[in-house]
């Protein structure tokens, strides 16, 4: 059963035509065919990994040239059996982050915690979702939010949370409420949430450029076919008591 | 060391520090303080990062990262993080299924229902 799955083949090094690490992974997927429509839904099919491994069976029949063994010397443990991958922790290249190839997802806004949301927001911004998660690297996918002005928040926040900016010159300092802030510039609400949750820095920075909030239930961004956000708190929901 | 071993490790510095010798060598000295330290840093940083992959490999599969671990100690799987964080990038179906020995073996903390009004009680 799945229990045995032997060692040995995730220790092996990728052979010139990769079948000893991926016969094991072949029985598995056998094993999986009848569950692979579940497994389907919850991975995303245009991870970048998964092309990386059929790229290698192909450039192993046509780009990497067959080295003789006397001549195996002449060349690098790369060359001869393409990049290791079980030794070196991933990386990923510029092909693998591309900007029109990020998934864009949709959140309602409308009564719903203000904190919670911007959390899982900030969470998919940042990949923190994907396996192939990288600190350095701009990873995470686009989100739109909608019905911004209709954010809830519980307690007495909507009177009393305060929201200061200051102009840097004495004497400038500027205090709102949550209430007035939100018949002002509603969207400022989600982007302060999300902003203090995401990295500061330069990459926190770029990456807040990939939140898109809107006041209506209107977005101009159809043609990227958002999907909705999968949240799974189940606090969020704003209950009037 | 002498100006020109500095000047070597000095490459790429900013400003004077690459070019006079009294900043490269506070600069180049520090480079190696750093290095050095960072030697060290460079595995915890690099286990850090695996457990991160891990916890969000796992958490697609509706697991998270402390009883997927406790699962695979219990059945005494001797794989290290990376290892399953490269299994969770690039062979996902072999890692879904550890994810469910894992799970057979712990399911983990399941969450006891509150129980209302009489019932707490008895």
């Amino acid at each position: 059963m799945a229990t045995t799955i032997p060692t040995s083949a995730f220790i092996a090094t990728p052979h010139r035509c990769s079948t000893g690490r991926s016969s094991a992974i072949w029985v598995q997927k056998a094993q999986f065919s009848a569950s692979s429509s579940s497994l389907g839904v919850s991975l995303s099919l245009k991870r970048p990994s998964l092309r990386l491994v059929s790229v290698r069976c192909e450039a192993n029949g046509a780009g990497m040239p067959v080295i003789p063994a006397q001549e195996r010397w002449m060349y690098e443990e790369s060359e001869i059996n393409g990049p290791d991958i079980w030794n070196k922790t991933w990386y990923p290249k510029a092909a693998d982050h591309v900007n029109t190839e990020k998934t864009w997802y949709i959140v309602d806004a409308s009564d719903k915690i203000l904190g919670r949301m911007a959390s899982t927001i900030a969470n998919y911004i940042r990949g923190k979702n994907l396996a192939t998660y990288t600190p350095s690297v701009d990873m995470g996918a686009y989100v739109i939010v909608i019905n911004a002005e209709k954010v809830a928040v519980s307690g007495q926040k909507r009177s009393q949370k305060l929201y200061r900016r200051h102009s840097g010159r004495p004497g400038g300092m500027k205090i709102e409420t949550f209430d007035q802030l939100q018949k002002r510039i509603p969207e400022r609400i989600v982007e302060h949430a999300v902003r203090g949750m995401l990295p500061k820095g330069r990459l926190g920075r770029t990456l807040f450029t990939h939140l898109k909030v809107y006041k209506g239930s209107e977005h101009p961004h159809q043609a990227q076919k958002p999907i909705p956000l999968p949240i799974r708190d189940k606090r969020i929901q704003f209950v009037k008591k | 060391m002498n100006k020109d071993k500095i000047f070597k490790l000095a490459k790429g510095f900013r400003g004077r520090a690459k070019n006079c010798i009294r900043i490269a060598r506070e600069r180049v000295e520090k480079a190696l303080q750093y290095s050095y330290r960072d030697r060290r840093n460079k595995k915890r940083d690099m286990r850090s990062l695996w457990i991160e992959r891990i916890n969000a490999g796992t958490r697609l599969h509706g697991v998270n990262y402390g009883n997927f671990m406790h699962g695979l100690m219990k059945e005494n799987i001797q794989l290290n993080r990376k290892v399953l964080s490269e299994l969770a990038m690039h062979e996902p179906y072999s890692f879904k299924a550890l994810v469910n020995v894992s799970r057979t073996t712990f399911p983990g903390n399941k969450a006891v229902p509150k129980k209302e009004g009489l019932s707490s009680i008895l």
